[in-house]
Order: C-alpha cells, then sequence, then structure tokens
C-alpha cells in the first residue's frame, strides 16, 4: 500500500526553483533515504512534505488523503508526520517525559493514558528513568533518542528525519543510527531519512532517493543504486568509483585501460566505464591482468586503497581486504571482476 | 509562503496604528514649528543665544564622549585583559552606578562642595552617570572575543600593543561606538544635572522657553533642533554597526591564557576602577547616609510613602503601556526582515532620538485638549511607554528569538495550531525575558525627571520630583531619604540583573550581560 506519494513537486524561494517537478512514492513501512550534497533542496523536500512550506506547484499525498499542493495545504498540525530536526530541538523549558507527551492529545488521553505512553516511549529509546531530567542535562545521543521519541509517541503516520545524527561522533552514530533503523522497523512507520554520509544512507534504508540540484537523480534499492548507477556522477555520490575511458564495439566487446579482450570488429560508442575499486583483484602474478606499479597506498586497518599507476600513466585504485603484502615500488598485475557498466559519450 | 514567516493578517494594520501613538509627538513637534514662517524660523535658530547654547551642547556632548570613550575602553580592557584579583568583584563599582540618576549625583556632589557649577562641572556628573553604559558596552564585547585569534596573533609574531590595536580594537568598535551612543543620548536629553549646575544647554533651553514664555512654536523650532541633533548621533552610530562584523557568539574560548600579569598594568587598572568607584558609589552614598542620619529635621514619613508609592504605581503602568506597544512591534521584527518591519524601527529608532522634555511638551500640549486625561496619571505613563519603547522593544525581540522557529515548526508537526505553539512554546520561553525587559523599563522610568516634572498631576510627587524641587533650593538634608529610597529600589534589581548567580556559569553570566546591557541601551 502507497504511505506517501509525491506527484510533480516544485518549491520556489522567489525566483529561484529549489525543488523542481520532483516525484516519487514510498509503501507503507518502507525506509527511504534522501541523499545529495548539501543545498541539493533534501530539508526543503523533508519540509514541503511537513507542511512547513507551501509547494508552488505538485501534489503530496498521504495514502490517497491530498495533503499538499500549490493552492491548499493541510497545515502542519494536521499532518500526522512525526518531524525531527537537526540536532533534535527539544523544548528547552520542558522535562524530557513533557518533551515525549507534548503531541498527546489531553483531551481525548487521560492523564494516565499519557504517562504509560511516555513510560513506553523512555523504554523504547532506553532513557527509562530520565523522564524527568531536563533537554540540557542529556548528552547529543541521548537527545536524538528523546526527539526521536516525541516524534514517535503521537504514532505519526510518516516519520521525517533530517540528518539527526550530523552532530555525532562517527561511532556513537553508527550506533544510534542501528538503534533508530531497528525501531523504526519494530514500530512499522514510514520514514524519510536525510543524509549527506553516503554509507549511512544504503545501510539505513530500503530505498535510496538521490538527489541533485532539486531533482531526483536516481531511486532504487541500495543495491540498485549502488551496482547499477544511471550515470558516472550517480556512482561517485554513492561509493568510490573509478571512471575510466571507455571504446564498445559491434561485436559487444568493451575496451578499457584494464580490460583483457580486444575486438577486430568496428567500433561504434566511445564514452566511459565505471569501476568499483573492490572488484579489481590485484596479485603479484597474473596470466591475463595488466601490470603497473604501486605508487600510493591509504590504509584504514580493515581495508586498504591501492594507487596502481599503468603504462600510459593512469591512475587505478583498487581495494583490497585482509592484511597488506604489498608495498609501494612493487608490480602488480590488476583483473578487472566486475560488470562492465558503459556509459557512453554525449 | 514559508510557515515561520507566515504574517498574521491584523498585525500591519496594529502596528501602523501603534506607530501613528508612538509618532504622535514628533508631528505635533512638526505642526506646531509650521507654525512659524521659514525666515522666521531660521532667524530664531541663527540667534546669538541659540547659537550659544548649541556651542554649550556639543562642548558637553564631546567633552563626556571623548572622555568615557577613553576611560571606558580603558577600564573595560584592563578588568578584562589584566590579572586581578577578585575581578568579578570589581565589575560591581562599574555597574552599580547605573541605579543612580544624573540628579543625585548633582545633588551629593553639590551638597559636599557647594559652589559646584558649570560646563566642567556638568561634565564631570554625566561621565559618573553614563560611564558604565560604556564599561559594559565593551566589556561584553570583550567577553565575546574569540581569545584563540589573540593566541594566533601572537604565535604571528605580533607585540601585545599591536595585538590590541590590530586584534582587538576593529572587533570592539561597534561596541564602543554603541557605549559613545548612550552616553550621548543621555547628555543630550539630560535635564537634571545641567540645570542643577546652571549649564545651559538645548533641553534646559526647551525646559525655560516652556515654563516662562510659552512661544510654543519657538520651543518647537528649537525641540527639532534637539532632535535633529539626536537623530545624527544615532545614523553616525549605526553607520559604524553596519559596517562592523558581527560578532560570532558561538565560537568563544577561555581568556584565561590570555591574561596578563604586568604590575603596572595592574595598578593602573586598578587605580582608574577604584577612583571610579570612589566618585561614584562611595563619596555619593556616604553624602546621602550622612545627610539621612544627619537630618535635625523630622522626616515626614507620609509624604515619603505617597511619593514612592506614585512613583511605582505610574512606572509600573508606563511598563506596562510600553510593553503592550512593544509586543506587536516585536513580532513584525521576529518575522524576519520587510519594508514595514524596516520602516517600524526606524520609527522606533526616532523615537529613541525624542528626549524627555521635548515628549513632555507635546504630551502636556497636546493634553489640554485631551479632557480627562490631562493631568491623569495615565498621559506621565504614556510619556514613561514613549520615551522607553526602544529599550522595550528591543527586550521584547531579544525574548522572541529565544525561540527558535525550529521550535514552533516541531510543535506543529506534533499537531499544535498556532495559538497552541504560542501558548506552549512561545512564551513559556521568551516570557521570562520580557519581563525582564519590562522591569528595566519600570527602572528607568523611575528616575525619569523632565517628563515628570512637565506631566505629573498637580499635587502629585514621585521620588524624583521631590529630590529636584528640595536640591534646586538646596535643601539637601530634606531630599536625602527621598533619593536614598529611589537609589536603594532601583540599586537593587540594577544589580541582580546585571550580575548573575555564579553557580550558572561563565556562558550564562556572558549571556545575561549581554542581553540585561542590550535593554539598557537607552538613558533615562
Amino acid at each position: 500500500m502507497t504511505s506517501l506519494s509525491v506527484s510533480n513537486l516544485t518549491v520556489k524561494f522567489g525566483a529561484r526553483t529549489v525543488i523542481s517537478d520532483l516525484s516519487f512514492s514510498l509503501a507503507s513501512g518502507e525506509i527511504a533515504a534522501l541523499l545529495g550534497p548539501s543545498g541539493c533542496g533534501k530539508t526543503t523536500l523533508l519540509r514541503a512534505i511537513a507542511g512547513l512550506l507551501q509547494p508552488s506547484a505538485g501534489t503530496i499525498r498521504f495514502g490517497t488523503q491530498l495533503v499538499g499542493v500549490s493552492s491548499v495545504v493541510l497545515p502542519p498540525h494536521k499532518r500526522s508526520t512525526g518531524y525531527v530536526p537537526q540536532q533534535g530541538a527539544l523544548f528547552p523549558h520542558l522535562s524530557v517525559a513533557k518533551n515525549i507527551a507534548f503531541g498527546l492529545d489531553r483531551n481525548t488521553l487521560s492523564k494516565k493514558a499519557i504517562a504509560e505512553v511516555v513510560e513506553e516511549m523512555l523504554e523504547l529509546i532506553g532513557l527509562t528513568g530520565f523522564g524527568e531530567r531536563s533537554p540540557q542535562q542529556l548528552s547529543g545521543g541521548q537527545q536524538t533518542r528523546v526527539a526521536l521519541a516525541r516524534a514517535l509517541a503521537v504514532k505519526p503516520k510518516t516519520v521525517l528525519l533530517d540528518e539527526p545524527f550530523s552532530a555525532l561522533d562517527a561511532q556513537l552514530r553508527q550506533e544510534l543510527r542501528t538503534e533508530v533503523v531497528a525501531l523504526l522497523r519494530s514500530q512499522g512507520t514510514t520514514a524519510i531519512l536525510v543524509t549527506h554520509d553516503r554509507e549511512e544512507a544504503l545501510v539505513s534504508s530500503d530505498k535510496v532517493i538521490l538527489m541533485r540540484e532539486g531533482r531526483i537523480v536516481q531511486d532504487g534499492s541500495p543495491e540498485e543504486v549502488y551496482e547499477s548507477p544511471v550515470s558516472p556522477a550517480v556512482a561517485a555520490s554513492t561509493g568510490d568509483a573509478l571512471i575510466l575511458k571507455a571504446d564498445r564495439y559491434i561485436d559487444g566487446v568493451t575496451t578499457y585501460a584494464i580490460s583483457k579482450s580486444v575486438s577486430k570488429s568496428a567500433k561504434i560508442d566511445s564514452g566511459y566505464i565505471v569501476i568499483r575499486p573492490e572488484e579489481i583483484r590485484v596479485s603479484r602474478e597474473s596470466q591475463t591482468g595488466i601490470t603497473g606499479t604501486l605508487v600510493h597506498l591509504d590504509y584504514y586497518g580493515h581495508d586498504a586503497m591501492l594507487s596502481v599507476q599503468l603504462a600510459d600513466a593512469t591512475i587505478i585504485k583498487a581495494r583490497v581486504t585482509g592484511s597488506i603484502e604489498f608495498t609501494v615500488g612493487d608490480q602488480l598485475c590488476l583483473d578487472h571482476a566486475g560488470p562492465i557498466r558503459f556509459f557512453a559519450q554525449k | 509562503m514559508n510557515f515561520r514567516i507566515k504574517k498574521i493578517k491584523a498585525l500591519p494594520a496594529l502596528v501602523a496604528l501603534l506607530l501613528g501613538l508612538v509618532l504622535i509627538p514628533f508631528i505635533y513637534l512638526l505642526f506646531r514649528a509650521s507654525e512659524k514662517s521659514i525666515p522666521e524660523a531660521i532667524d530664531l535658530l541663527l540667534r546669538a543665544k541659540t547659537l550659544e547654547v548649541l556651542a554649550t551642547t556639543t562642548a558637553l556632548l564631546a567633552l563626556v564622549v571623548i572622555i568615557n570613550v577613553l576611560l571606558g575602553t580603558l577600564i573595560a580592557t584592563g578588568l578584562h585583559f589584566v590579572r586581578i584579583p577578585y575581578s568579578r568583584a570589581l565589575i560591581i563599582p562599574t555597574v552599580l552606578p547605573l541605579a543612580i540618576p544624573s540628579y543625585v549625583f548633582t545633588y551629593t556632589w553639590m551638597a559636599l562642595i557647594p559652589a559646584l557649577s558649570g560646563l566642567w562641572a556638568a561634565a564631570f556628573i554625566l561621565v559618573l552617570t553614563t560611564l558604565p553604559y560604556m564599561i559594559l558596552a565593551v566589556l561584553i564585547s570583550l567577553r565575546r572575543l574569540d581569545s584563540g585569534l589573540i593566541e594566533v596573533a601572537r604565535s604571528l609574531g605580533l607585540t601585545k600593543p599591536a595585538i590590541f590595536f590590530r586584534v582587538v580594537l576593529p572587533q570592539i568598535r561597534s561596541s564602543i561606538s554603541a557605549g559613545a551612543l548612550l552616553s550621548g543620548l543621555y547628555v543630550m536629553s539630560d535635564y537634571g544635572a545641567v540645570s542643577l549646575l546652571r549649564v545651559d544647554t538645548l533641553t534646559v533651553t526647551i525646559a525655560n522657553m516652556f515654563k516662562s514664555s510659552y512661544d510654543r512654536g519657538a520651543a518647537a523650532v528649537i525641540s527639532l533642533l534637539l532632535v535633529f541633533a539626536s537623530l545624527i548621533f544615532v545614523s553616525v552610530d549605526q553607520l559604524i554597526k553596519g559596517r562592523s562584523i558581527s560578532d560570532n557568539a558561538s565560537k568563544r574560548s577561555s581568556v584565561k591564557n590570555t591574561r596578563l600579569s604586568n604590575p603596572s598594568l595592574r595598578a593602573a587598572t586598578l587605580t582608574l576602577t577604584l577612583t571610579y568607584a570612589l566618585l561614584s558609589v562611595l563619596i555619593p552614598f556616604s553624602v546621602l547616609i550622612s545627610r539621612f542620619i544627619g537630618n535635625p529635621n523630622p522626616i515626614d514619613y507620609q509624604r515619603l510613602l505617597a511619593a514612592a508609592t506614585s512613583t511605582i504605581l505610574v512606572s509600573a503602568i508606563g511598563a506596562a503601556m510600553a510593553l503592550v506597544i512593544a509586543i506587536p512591534l516585536a513580532i513584525l521584527t521576529a518575522q524576519g526582515p520587510g519594508r514595514f518591519a524596516q520602516f517600524s524601527e526606524r520609527v522606533i529608532l526616532v523615537g529613541h532620538a525624542l528626549p524627555g522634555v521635548v515628549i513632555g511638551l507635546a504630551l502636556v500640549s497636546l493634553g489640554v485638549h485631551l479632557g480627562a486625561l490631562y493631568q491623569s496619571i495615565f498621559l506621565l505613563a504614556f510619556a514613561y511607554a514613549l520615551l522607553f519603547l526602544a529599550k522595550a522593544v528591543a527586550a521584547t525581540t531579544q525574548a522572541l528569538q529565544l525561540v527558535p522557529p525550529v521550535l514552533r515548526e516541531v510543535a506543529a508537526t506534533l499537531g499544535k495550531n498556532r495559538t497552541s505553539v504560542t501558548a506552549s512554546v512561545v512564551f513559556p520561553i521568551a516570557l521570562p525575558s520580557i519581563g525582564l525587559g519590562a522591569l528595566l523599563v519600570f527602572l528607568t522610568a523611575m528616575k525619569e525627571l523632565p517628563a515628570t516634572i512637565m506631566l505629573r498631576p498637580t499635587g502629585m510627587d514621585t521620588l524624583a520630583t521631590q529630590i529636584w524641587s528640595y536640591a534646586s533650593i538646596s535643601r539637601f538634608n530634606d531630599a536625602a531619604p527621598y533619593a536614598l529610597l529611589l537609589v536603594l529600589i532601583a540599586a537593587i534589581p540594577t544589580f541582580l540583573l546585571t550580575l548573575p548567580p555564579a553557580e550558572r556559569g561563565n556562558q550564562a553570566e556572558i549571556d545575561s550581560m549581554s542581553s540585561t546591557a542590550q535593554k539598557m541601551r537607552e538613558p533615562v
């Protein structure tokens, strides 16, 4: 069942178009990651869905309910979206418990019922006993969790998270991200996570929506956008990508700097090929491979990135895992073992 | 349209109405002045007497502002950069004089030196009165200074004096200008000190014209001259402020490592600060207390109580009125920049430049046509509201800025409509600061003199008018209880507002100091 659909959405700030003719939809319970460089319109899209700004054209639907069009707009307080802005934005004048209870309707819920929901939420985010603290007494990670609990307490149809982990350090960020995604899945909530961290987008979502300059350049499952990018630029935005000049021939052969095959038929196209560094096998000796000199090595611990210079001065990056047996200056053989992603030059 | 700046439809109309109210005195002046033909007005402005008064006013202004800029910058940088034991306590005497109006300073010093009079005496008294504005303004911007910059400059090989002139001074320039503006406006609008010391400034001349001749047109022309001079002053400050770099409040590092232990600098700072404390706190207070104790006549406690009650009553009504006018203006300003918001800020700025004597003059003349309102405390309270509106607007705007838009947005996504967001988020967070702003207007109104003299209902005395009438006939003993009471009522909150409790830590102290000083940005 479709939970959220955005069609032909355009948002303008004065003369500047921030989002243009953008469409996508999410199934119920689906978690989407909105990935793109800063300034590409991610936050604007999120705010339009929350009802915090009015689109210039297009429609936003929750299920079958129309919530936002250019002329009429359902105000934010009637949309039932859980909004988690950057750094949480907890109400500084309210305790943790009162923050979580903020959106619960005191007219329809008894005091006891509200207290129960708050307790339940505190347990869910692992902060039982923290209810009476003030937000200032919490760490950054705890504040983010409370902001999420505040959003989830009202049982929203959609949760919108705007770079909620951006203020946290790397390790905490990873832990909290795992926790939050598990939490959203256990509640079956449809969610959109805005991020500019490509790893975060891939690891935490069912669907990655890649944005650039107010448009969606590709959307699909994490595997899809990583394995089958629609352009070299998209490939580079989801992970390390090696982009090499390539030629394609009538008999189906593609040649590039480290290709093994040659073709005697006529060339039909020239363009680029995208290779992920982990798709290149590196060895000291190989029958088929192309040889080059190891000129640089970046060691990351769990893996290492090798820069190998070929005879024609092309630098090829290759990722190797496990213990590293090479040193700079070594002669190495490269073997491309991945799919051929060819993009014809326009 | 953006939710956070979604306009309340009735607001511009309401604000326009309030601005009209604010501009009443100014429009009245223009109207009255236009009764004079242009040659008549020019003749009036170029009279030897007018030029002499203008020269006196300019000289006094220049003296006070220059001394303030030098002393204030020296004391503030000394207190900030030199390692001095108990330096926190040393700030107290530099703040406490804010509670003492110029006419009380004058009266205590005249009780000590009866022959005190003239330009230099007036400059002395007005420096005593206004130096705290300068010191506080500079001290706050010094505290916001990133000491990392100083360390970088040192590592680049700059000497300490070079660091002061090339790194520190450019960044505190706008605060020096703000302090100079405050003290300058105080000097131009001051009535108490200059008239007791028999210095004929524009303000005194206007008040005298009002008292004696009743040539309202002529008084209006001279008033416009004064307003014009104040406006020039305000625009110069705006110009300097507009050009300087806005300080980034988020990045502050500890100053501890950049404090200097040079003994001669320490001695100089201590000498300056303690001399100021002696002249502005110790001597005036001891005169007040000795006059109070040494008074052979019995004190009329009933009159004292009546004066205190009416002072508090009328100042409180004035503060409430100021707040009522300020809130819509502040909401408009907080909604973001716009042509109308900009216009309303300009109008408030014009109001800011209107001295008490001018507002008093305008309202007295209008009051005659107002029936029951004339000779009522409400007209005087309204004068207070107009005089200290800029202060109230600044405090309210700052209070509303404490509520970041994202909090309102989150509340909206959690199902709260606009009214409910205001009630459950905006007001709980902003109200304490708005209250502080109202308290400051109240305290300032209590000390106001010229408008009070002109507008108080017949038979009603306030603490200010009682001090004034006793002091002007040299009955210093009789003035003492009134002065002591006024200063005590004003001093305690001033002290508490300016120095927050230590346990709130350095950060809170800086924030509170800066906001308090922001609110204090208008003279009496």
